[in-house]
């Protein structure tokens, strides 16, 4: 069974005023449109898009915040819309830019939100401990904290009381380095314990770390969904290397493109598996040889560099039609 | 209704609602003693006719005056004084609790929890409910403290002043519904808060200048504060007419706000 399981899931908003509503001249504007994705138990899965691409959407219609306009969600083999308050007892949730209450110390908001579980906050202080949050600091209203201190404060309340399932938006927005691998830390160990996280991300070196498969949305819309390796490993890569002698015959070597030899220094593009192309230069005069790392980043920006349209198969494993 | 939220609620507002409730307890118990004190005084003056008909419309109005001790009871629960300082909770406080937090971007943090839209409405009504009885108690009380103390406490049926007081209860309730209404249907407090607001002073207008205003006086009917009649309560005169319609109009905004609050999108806080 998939811990998130949407089918045909769309969101779609009126344009324009109540008077372009009542003369039925308002436009729809599609937030999110037919995406159909699964999350298996135990993965942390990444959700990535750049802003305005439907991510927050897809979250919200998730947690029952949003009514779809077409399509269902499931969400630990429940029903979005009819078991929303059973999802949410079993589903931790940090928002992106998270709001808490000013006039409460950090310890009165964990023991309220802990509250509403009826369970004890078991990850607590495991969690205070790791994000490096003081007895001093949660003893102090929220108002004086920091940035940092309230996104730390806000993954706390989200898997204090040991979800099943982390929803977060934008997780790691405001920490520093140090407070970020601590996050990364975190993920690791709900990952040993065999709980699902969905992550939605703008910080793509953090997705390509925690993530064992990424979605990609563009404009309300499904670009692609795979694991992080394969996602990668499609990616094509820029070779560059010195040469002492003449060039190796690449020719017909798998996933070997635009190959360019000017003055000794050759450059091409490789796609996949690498063995190939070392087995075809292993004869070679080569004296530097430089392989670009296959990096999410890249892999991402083709999703948008092709005008709006369509570039991968949005349906491998995982995905439902 | 959950009863986290409400222990929330309540210790977010404690040292507002006391302080409501402290000024209500004032107010309520300088009338019976303004009455105690002064009212012989001011009956003389407005029989001797020192100051025409003006001194009289300044100290009596809405059905109440400073000349008895129930006149005096009922002007205190129709001035203004009272109605803002109950309206502090009676208004004030449904309209932050659901298009406040919205606004604010604490709602998603609740909602996030295993409570239902409903059950978070319910929680807010019944908080809205709990306040105006304790600030009115407050009222009560002073009434009651000041009429023993200022010795004119026989000169008020226990009954009527009860009914009265349900009769305040009734209309801050109905208030607080449609205020509860109103925040549950907005993104932002001012909408909210405003329609809230223009209505409550709205309906308070009309019922009193319509009282000494004939042409408008067909208005009457369709103000809140119309079925709030303390003096006719007062005198004996209890309508149950007033009490069916404030009770159905409290019923009719919280049958509307459960119905449409959880029906709404609530898209990210912008």
């Amino acid at each position: 069974m998939s811990v998130i399981e949407t089918s045909g899931l769309s969101k779609h908003y009126l344009a324009g005023g109540l008077r372009a509503r009542l003369r039925g001249t308002a436009s729809v504007i599609p937030a999110l449109d037919d995406v159909g994705l699964a999350v298996r138990p135990g993965e942390v899965f990444g959700f990535l898009g750049p802003n305005g691409a439907g991510k927050t959407t897809c979250i919200r219609l998730l947690l029952g915040f949003l009514h779809p306009s077409a399509g269902s969600a499931r969400v630990l083999g429940l029903d979005t819309q009819a078991d929303g308050v059973a999802i949410r007892g079993r589903v931790g949730y940090l928002p992106g830019g998270v709001a808490l209450y000013d006039a409460m110390t950090g310890t009165e908001l964990l023991d309220y939100l802990g509250a509403f579980y009826g369970r004890p906050a078991s990850r607590r202080t495991r969690m205070v401990d790791g994000l490096e949050l003081a007895a001093r600091d949660l003893a102090r209203p929220i108002r004086d904290y920091s940035r940092g201190m309230r996104q730390k404060l806000g993954i706390v309340q989200a898997l204090q009381h040991d979800p099943e399932l982390a929803i977060l938006d934008e997780p790691s927005e405001g920490l520093d380095p140090l407070m970020q691998r601590a996050f990364y830390e975190i993920l690791d160990e709900l990952r040993a314990a065999g709980r699902t996280v969905f992550l939605s991300s703008h910080v793509l070196s953090e997705v390509e770390r925690v993530c064992d498969r990424v979605a990609i949305v563009r404009r309300g819309r499904l670009v692609a969904l795979e694991e992080i390796g394969a996602l990668l490993a499609r990616r094509r890569r820029t070779v560059e290397m010195r040469l002492a002698g003449p060039p190796p015959d690449l020719a017909g070597v798998p996933g070997v493109s635009d190959v360019e030899v000017v003055d000794g220094h050759l450059r091409c593009r490789l796609e996949g598996d690498v063995r190939p192309f070392l087995a075809a230069i292993g004869g070679s005069a080569v004296t530097d040889l430089t392989i670009e790392p296959a990096r999410l980043e890249e892999a991402f920006l083709e999703y948008y560099e092709d005008g709006g349209e369509v570039v991968a198969n949005p349906a491998p494993a995982g995905a439902v039609s | 209704m959950s009863g986290v939220l409400l222990r929330r609620t309540v210790a977010a507002a404690r040292w507002r609602l006391l302080a409501v409730t402290a000024g209500l307890a004032l107010w309520g118990f300088l009338l019976p003693v303004i009455y105690a004190t002064f009212g012989a005084d001011f009956r003389r003056l407005v029989e001797g006719g020192y100051f025409g008909d003006l001194f009289e419309l300044f100290t009596s109005f809405a059905g109440g005056s400073v000349f008895t001790l129930s006149g005096s009871v009922a002007l205190g629960f129709v001035h203004p004084i009272p109605i803002a300082l109950a309206a502090v909770f009676a208004i004030g406080y449904p309209v932050a609790a659901i298009a406040g937090e919205r606004q604010r971007g604490t709602l998603e943090v609740i909602l996030a929890r295993p409570i239902s839209r409903r059950r978070l409405y319910l929680t807010a009504l019944a908080a809205t409910g709990l306040f105006v009885l304790v600030a009115l108690a407050g009222n009560g009380a002073g009434i009651v403290a000041g009429s023993v103390l200022f010795g004119v406490a026989d000169e008020l049926e226990p009954e009527q002043l009860l009914l009265a007081w349900a009769n305040a209860v009734l209309l801050f309730l109905a208030l607080g519904a449609l205020a509860l209404a109103a925040s549950a249907s907005f993104d932002r407090l001012a909408p909210a808060l405003g329609l809230t607001l223009g209505f409550a002073l709205a309906s308070y207008a009309v019922e009193f200048l319509g009282a000494i205003w004939p042409d408008i006086g067909w208005l009457r009917p369709w103000s809140l504060f119309h079925y709030f009649q303390p003096a006719e309560i007062l005198a004996g005169e209890a309508s149950p007419t007033d009490t069916l319609v404030l009770a159905g109009i409290t019923a009719a905004a919280a049958a509307y706000a459960l119905w449409a609050f959880p029906r709404r999108d609530l898209a990210a806080p912008s």
